[in-house]
C-alpha cells in the first residue's frame, strides 16, 4: 500500500532556522566568555588554584662547647580549619567539628588539654621569697624575660571553633583557625585518615623546639612562644608576623636575631577543598637561622647539677646556684639554678595547669637565681674590702688588726656613739663570727684575715676603729665595690639580669631618711647590711681576683655559626675593666684565698682536690625573711656561699656555689664546690690507669713559704659561723 | 521487511559515533583521580556499545510495526512512572530510579522515547484534523499525564523535556498557528502561577539565575563554570589538564557541567567542534523527518529531534550562563546510562525511518 507522498514540511524548515540561530547565539556567547572576558576569567581560575604560602625558615640550633647538640627542631602538628572550605551551614559545621572532636579525644585522651588559657593570667603573682629584699623582681613573669604569655596548648570547643570560623569568614577566608594545637603525631595521622570526612580541616605542620637537655639547661636556653602583646609593634617593624614565635626567655631571647630563620614564600596549587596539590615554585626560598655554639660544657653542667642537688638535699635546702667560669675569658662553663623547669613543656605548648603550677611554686623555678635574684654576698665580699684598703694604703700586708684593743680576745669590738664618743655605755658592739665560740681572732694581717675570715679586721679596715685607726671610709668602699662589678649588671647574654644594690649614704638618706653610720660601713665590709648581689656578680668579682685584676663580661655564647659551620661571629673575651688595683694587691688577696683553703686555720681547709691547688672563700650570709623561722638563740638564718678558683698557679676554672637558707658556707656550699672542682679536673685530666703511671696523676703542689709564716696557730679548727650585728 | 543500507544515514551514524567517543573521553577526564567515579568511563563505553547495538537492531525493524503497540506502550509507561513515583528509591535527590539489580534504570528516560512513539501515532492518525479542538485537548492530556507523574518524582527537568517534546511534535504536526499563539500567550500568563507552585529547590535555581547574588553558595557552580570556559581560551588547557575541572572547582563535571570541562580543556576549538557535531546530528535528523515516507515517521523523528535539541540547548545554555541551572545533561556526552540508551533508541528509530523514506526505489 502506498500512501500519498508526504510534502516537505515548512515547520521543519523553521526548525532548521531555529537551530542555526541558537548555534550562532551559543558560539557568540562562547567567544564572549573565552575571548572578551577570557583574561579576567583566567585570572580568576588562577586565583582559585594558586596560593602564596609562607614557608618558615628553621630556627637555629645550639651546641655546647664540645659540639653536643642542646636544642633542635622537630615537626609538630596543628589541626586547623580553613573557613572558606568548611560547610557554610552551621548544623553541618557542628556535625563536622563533633566528628573531629571525637577523633582527637580518642587518640589524645591522656593529655590534659581541656583547660583554656586565661586562668593563669588572672592568678595573683606570688611574692618572691627567694629574691632577697627591695630589689626583687616584681613577679615571676619577669623571669620569663619579657612580659608575655607562653605558648598555650590550644584546644577550641565546638562553640569557640564555630565562632572563630565565622569571624574568619568576615576577614580572609583562607586564614586558618587552629582547632587543636600541637597534637601528637598519632592524632595527626588519625585526622589525616579521616580527612575525606572532614572538609576544610587540615593539618599544618610547624616546627617546634626540642630541648634535648631540658631542665638541665632551661634556665640558660629559655624557650620560645608567641610575641608578647607589648612587643607586637616592635617585632612587626622588624618584619615579624603576628603568629611568629620569638624567644621569650634565656638565650632564645638574647640571640633571637641570630637564631631566627628567614621565612620564604612558596606558590602552591590547591584543589577546591584547599588541599595542596603541588608546589608551583619558590617565590623566594626560606633560609634557616644561624646556630649558636655555647661556652657551656654540658658534661660539667650535668655534674654541677648533680652536685648541687645532692648538696641541697643534704642541707634540706630548696634553692641553690652553682656557676663555673673560665677566669681567663669570662666564658661560663656551667650555670645551674635550682629548682629548674622543663622548657620542653613550653615547646610543645604548655597547659594552663602546668603553667599555673610553675607560677605558684614558691621556689620560683622559672627564675634564674644565678642572675636574677639578689642575696647578701657575706664574707666572699671581703676580697673587695681587702683590695680597697691595700690599694688606698689604709693597711699594708703586715698591718695587724682585730680585737684585744680593749684587752679582751672575745671577738667583739665597739663603735662609739656619735654623740657620746667617750661613753662606752652608748657604744655599739660588733661581733666577729668566732665570738660565738667564745674567743676572737686576736690580731691578724690581711692574708690571715681572709683565710680565717676575721670580721673584726674587715670592720676596722673599712670603717676605722675608734680613734685608733682610720679606715677606708664608706665612699671609697662604695667605689671599690662598684669597681668589682657590684651594683651593675654583668652584661651576661641572658635577659632579666638584676643589677643588685650597693648602698650609699645618699641611698640611705633617700630610702630611709637616716644618716649613714659607721656601723653601716662595718656591715657592708663583710657583705651584709643592705648590700645585695647576684651569685653571678660574686663569681665575677672572684674571677677578677683569680686572673690578676680583669673583670670580664660573662659569656654564654662562643660563636654564631651558619648551617655550613662557617663562623658568622666570634665572641672573644670582653673586658669590662681592669680593676684599678696594683698587681701586688691582687696577689696579696689571692694569697689570702690560698690560705683559706691551704692553711690549717683556713675556713675552707676541708677542701681537697687531688693534685690541684685551690684557692677559695667561704661565706655565711645572714638574711631576714618573715617566712623563715629564726634559729636557736634568735640567730638569723643564713645563706651558704663558697667561691673558689683552681689551679691556684694558673686558674682555669672559677666557681661560685650558693645555697639559699643552707646554713654555713664551709659545711654546705664548700662540699658542693669541692665535688664540682673534682669533677671538672676529672673530666679534664681523666685518671690514668694505675698500672701505666701511678705517679702521673699527682702534680707536685707549690707551697708558698712566705705566707705560712704569717699564719698563727692559735685558732680553733672549727666550722665557721660568720655574721655582723 | 527489507533492509536498504544505501538509505541508512551514515553521516548521522558517524557523527553519533564521534559524539560517543568524545563523551567517553570527557567523562574519563572529568572523573580521573576520584576513586568513587573510577568506573564511569568504562560504564559509559559499555552503555555506548549496548546503545549502538540497540540502534542497529531498531533500525532494522520497520518503525511502522510500532503503530499497533501505541496503547499498550502508553499504559506501560504510565504504570512504570506511577510505580516510581510511589515506590522508587531515593537516588540523587530525585526518586526516578528503579534498582534493576546491577544497574539503576530511570523510567523517566525511557518514558520519553516511548512517549514519542505513542504521541507520534496519535498525531499522525489525526493528521488532517489536527486543528480540531477535541484532538488538541486529547493531545494535551496525553502529554500532561506522564509529565505530571515525572514531576511528582520530583524531576522537573525531565517533565519539562517531555512537554517540550510534545510541543515540538505538535508544531511539526502542523498545529494551526492560532493554537501556537494561544499557547504562547497562555504560558506567559501562567508563568507566575507555575513559579508559585514550584518546589523549593526549583525556585532557588530560577532565583539564582535571575539574581546570582541571592545565594553565593549555589551561584558558586555557575561562576565556576564560566571561569572554566574562560580559562580554556582558543585551544584549551589540554585534555585532562584543566585546572578548574581537575582540581574539582567544577561540580558534577561528568554530567551537568561537562560542557565547561570541554571548553576548558579543549578550548574554543573543542566547544565549537561539539556544537557543530550536534548541529550535524540535528540537521540530518531534520532531513530524515523531511523525507519521511509517512506522517508517523516524520513525527517520530521530530520527537527525537526535540529530545536531543532541547537537552543540548538547555545544558549548553546553562553552562554558558544563558539559562538557569537544571539537572538536564548534555546528550551523548554526559555520563548516564539510561539517558544514553534512550538517545540511541531514538536514533535507531530515526534510522529506521531513514531507511524507509519516500524516495522511489529502483532496483
Amino acid at each position: 500500500m502506498l500512501s500519498r507522498p508526504l510534502p516537505p514540511s515548512g515547520r521543519l524548515a523553521i526548525l532548521r532556522g531555529l537551530i542555526v540561530v541558537v548555534g550562532i547565539v551559543f558560539i557568540a556567547q562562547l567567544v564572549r566568555i573565552q575571548f572578551v572576558q577570557g583574561q579576567g576569567l583566567r585570572a580568576r581560575a588562577d586565583e582559585n588554584r594558586f596560593r602564596l604560602v609562607e614557608v618558615r625558615g628553621q630556627r637555629g640550633v645550639m651546641y655546647d662547647r664540645n659540639g653536643q647538640l642542646l636544642v633542635r627542631n622537630r615537626p609538630s602538628f596543628d589541626i586547623v580549619a580553613i573557613p572558606s572550605n568548611m560547610p557554610s551551614d552551621e548544623e553541618q559545621m557542628r556535625a563536622l567539628l563533633e566528628r573531629l572532636e571525637q577523633i582527637i579525644d580518642d587518640s589524645e585522651a591522656d593529655l590534659p588539654v581541656h583547660q583554656q588559657p586565661g586562668e593563669a593570667e588572672a592568678s595573683p603573682q606570688p611574692a618572691d621569697p627567694a629574691a632577697g629584699d627591695e630589689a626583687a623582681p616584681e613577679s615571676a613573669a619577669a623571669a620569663v624575660g619579657q612580659q608575655g604569655q607562653p605558648e598555650f596548648r590550644q584546644r577550641l570547643s565546638i562553640d569557640e571553633a564555630v565562632e572563630q570560623v565565622d569571624a574568619a569568614m568576615q576577614g580572609g577566608a583562607y586564614r586558618p583557625v587552629v582547632i587543636a594545637g600541637r597534637v601528637s603525631s598519632e592524632t595527626a595521622f588519625a585526622v589525616a585518615e579521616e580527612s575525606h570526612n572532614l572538609p576544610g580541616i587540615q593539618l599544618s605542620i610547624a616546627p617546634v623546639r626540642e630541648y634535648l637537655t631540658g631542665p638541665l639547661t632551661s634556665q640558660l636556653i629559655g624557650f620560645v612562644g608567641p610575641i608578647p602583646e607589648a612587643f607586637v609593634a616592635s617585632y612587626t617593624e622588624a618584619g615579624y608576623r603576628s603568629n611568629d614565635q620569638v624567644g621569650l626567655a634565656g638565650l632564645e631571647t638574647t640571640f633571637e636575631k641570630a637564631l631566627r630563620g628567614r621565612d620564604g614564600r612558596r606558590n602552591i596549587e590547591v584543589d577546591v577543598n584547599g588541599r595542596e596539590v603541588r608546589t608551583v615554585g619558590d617565590i623566594f626560598p626560606s633560609a634557616p637561622g644561624n646556630n649558636l655554639v655555647l661556652t657551656l660544657d654540658a658534661r660539667l653542667q650535668a655534674l654541677m647539677e648533680e652536685a648541687l642537688t645532692r648538696g641541697l638535699e643534704a642541707a634540706k635546702a630548696q634553692v641553690g646556684v652553682a656557676i663555673a667560669m673560665d677566669p681567663k675569658t669570662g666564658e661560663v662553663l656551667g650555670m645551674v639554678s635550682l629548682p629548674t623547669y622543663d622548657n620542653n613543656l613550653f615547646a610543645r605548648g604548655i597547659t594552663a595547669a602546668e603553667y599555673q603550677a610553675l607560677i605558684d611554686d614558691k621556689r620560683l623555678p622559672l627564675l634564674n637565681h644565678a642572675i636574677s635574684a639578689l642575696y647578701p654576698p657575706g664574707s666572699v665580699f671581703k676580697i673587695v674590702a681587702a683590695s680597697g684598703a691595700l690599694q688606698e694604703g689604709v693597711i699594708d700586708e703586715t698591718t695587724r688588726l682585730g680585737d684585744s684593743f680593749d684587752g679582751r680576745v672575745d671577738g667583739i669590738i665597739y663603735v662609739d656613739n656619735r654623740f657620746f664618743p667617750d661613753d662606752m655605755r652608748y657604744a655599739q658592739p660588733f661581733y666577729c663570727w668566732i665570738h660565738s665560740y667564745g674567743t676572737g681572732h686576736y690580731r691578724v694581717a690581711v692574708r690571715e684575715a681572709l683565710a680565717v675570715s676575721c670580721d673584726t679586721f674587715f670592720y676596722q679596715i673599712s670603717g676605722g676603729y675608734r680613734k685608733t685607726f682610720e679606715g677606708l671610709g664608706i665612699d671609697k668602699l662604695v667605689d671599690y665595690t662598684r669597681t668589682f662589678g657590684f651594683g651593675e649588671p654583668t652584661g651576661i647574654d641572658l635577659p632579666g639580669e638584676n643589677p643588685g644594690l650597693v648602698p650609699t649614704p645618699r641611698w640611705k638618706r633617700l630610702t630611709y631618711a637616716e644618716t649613714w653610720s659607721a656601723g653601716d660601713t662595718y656591715n657592708m665590709s663583710i657583705g651584709q647590711g643592705a648590700l645585695l648581689s647576684t651569685p653571678m656578680q660574686v663569681l665575677n668579682a672572684t674571677v677578677a681576683i683569680a686572673n690578676g685584676g680583669a673583670l670580664y663580661r660573662p659569656q654564654l655564647v662562643r660563636q654564631i655559626v651558619d648551617t655550613e659551620g662557617n663562623v658568622v661571629e666570634e665572641f672573644g673575651p670582653e673586658l669590662i675593666r681592669n680593676l684599678p688595683v696594683d698587681p701586688e694587691v691582687v696577689d696579696i688577696v689571692r694569697e689570702g684565698l690560698w690560705a683559706a683553703v691551704n692553711s690549717p686555720n683556713g675556713t675552707a681547709k676541708a677542701l681537697t682536690v687531688p693534685g690541684i691547688t685551690v684557692a677559695g672563700k667561704t661565706g655565711t650570709a645572714e638574711f631576714y625573711d618573715p617566712d623563715i623561722p629564726l634559729k636557736a638563740n634568735d640567730r638569723l638564718p643564713t645563706h651558704a656561699w663558697f667561691t673558689a678558683f683552681a689551679p691556684y698557679e694558673d686558674p682555669e676554672i672559677a666557681i661560685v656555689v650558693f645555697v639559699y637558707n643552707g646554713g654555713e658556707g664551709s659545711a654546705v656550699a664548700l662540699p658542693i664546690g669541692q665535688e664540682i672542682l673534682r669533677g671538672y679536673f676529672n673530666l679534664k685530666y681523666p685518671p690514668q690507669p694505675l698500672e701505666i703511671a701511678p705517679s702521673a696523676a699527682i702534680t707536685p703542689t707549690e707551697s708558698l713559704p712566705g705566707i705560712e709564716a704569717l699564719i698563727t696557730d692559735t685558732l680553733p679548727l672549727s666550722d665557721t659561723v660568720e655574721g655582723g650585728e | 521487511m527489507r533492509l536498504n543500507l544505501r538509505r541508512f544515514d551514515f553521516v548521522l551514524l558517524g557523527a553519533t559515533l564521534v559524539l560517543l567517543v568524545f563523551g567517553i573521553a570527557m567523562v574519563y577526564s572529568a572523573t580521573q583521580g576520584v576513586e568513587s567515579y573510577e568506573d564511569y568511563p568504562l560504564r559509559q563505553a559499555i552503555y555506548g556499545l549496548i546503545g549502538l547495538l540497540l540502534l542497529l537492531l531498531i533500525a532494522a525493524f520497520d518503525y511502522r510495526l510500532l503503530t499497533s503497540l501505541q496503547w499498550p506502550i502508553y499504559v506501560g509507561v504510565l504504570a512504570a512512572l506511577g510505580a516510581v513515583a510511589v515506590v522508587g528509591q531515593v537516588r540523587g535527590g530525585a526518586s526516578g530510579w528503579f534498582d534493576a539489580g546491577i544497574v539503576f534504570i530511570q523510567p523517566a528516560e525511557f518514558g520519553k522515547v516511548l512517549f514519542i512513539i505513542v504521541f507520534a501515532q496519535y498525531l499522525a492518525s489525526r493528521h488532517e484534523q489536527i486543528g480540531k479542538p477535541q484532538w488538541v485537548l486529547g493531545a494535551l492530556a496525553l502529554m500532561g499525564l506522564p509529565a505530571a507523574l515525572i514531576y511528582l518524582q520530583p524531576d522537573l527537568g525531565n517533565a519539562i523535556v517531555l512537554l517540550v517534546i510534545g510541543a515540538l511534535m505538535l508544531f511539526v504536526a502542523d498545529l494551526p498557528w492560532g493554537y501556537i499563539a494561544g499557547a504562547v500567550a497562555a504560558s506567559v500568563l501562567a508563568l507566575p502561577v507555575i513559579y508559585a507552585n514550584l518546589e523549593g529547590y526549583m525556585k532557588t535555581r530560577i532565583d539564582i539565575f535571575l539574581d546570582p547574588a541571592s545565594d553565593p553558595d549555589a551561584s558558586f557552580n555557575i561562576a565556576q563554570a564560566l571561569i572554566s570556559i574562560g580559562n580554556g581560551g582558543v585551544l584549551g588547557k589540554g585534555f585532562g589538564e584543566g585546572s578548574q575541572s581537575q582540581l574539582h572547582f567544577l561540580r558534577v563535571r561528568y554530567a551537568d557541567f561537562i560542557f565547561s570541562v570541554i571548553a576548558e580543556e579543549l578550548g574554543f576549538v573543542g566547544a565549537l567542534f561539539l556544537i557543530v557535531l550536534l548541529v550535524i546530528v540535528l540537521w540530518r535528523l531534520i532531513t530524515i523527518a523531511d523525507q519521511a515516507r509517512d506522517q508517523f515517521g516524520r513525527l517520530l523523528v521530530a520527537g527525537v529531534i526535540a529530545l536531543i535539541m532541547f537537552q543540548a540547548i538547555v545544558s549548553i545554555g546553562m553552562n554558558l550562563g544563558l539559562l538557569p541551572v537544571t539537572g538536564i545533561t548534555l546528550p551523548f556526552i554526559s555520563y548516564g546510562g539510561s539517558s544514553l540508551l534512550t538517545l540511541m533508541i531514538g536514533l535507531g528509530l530515526a534510522q529506521s525511518v531513514a531507511m524507509r523514506n519516500r524516495k522511489i526505489e529502483f532496483d
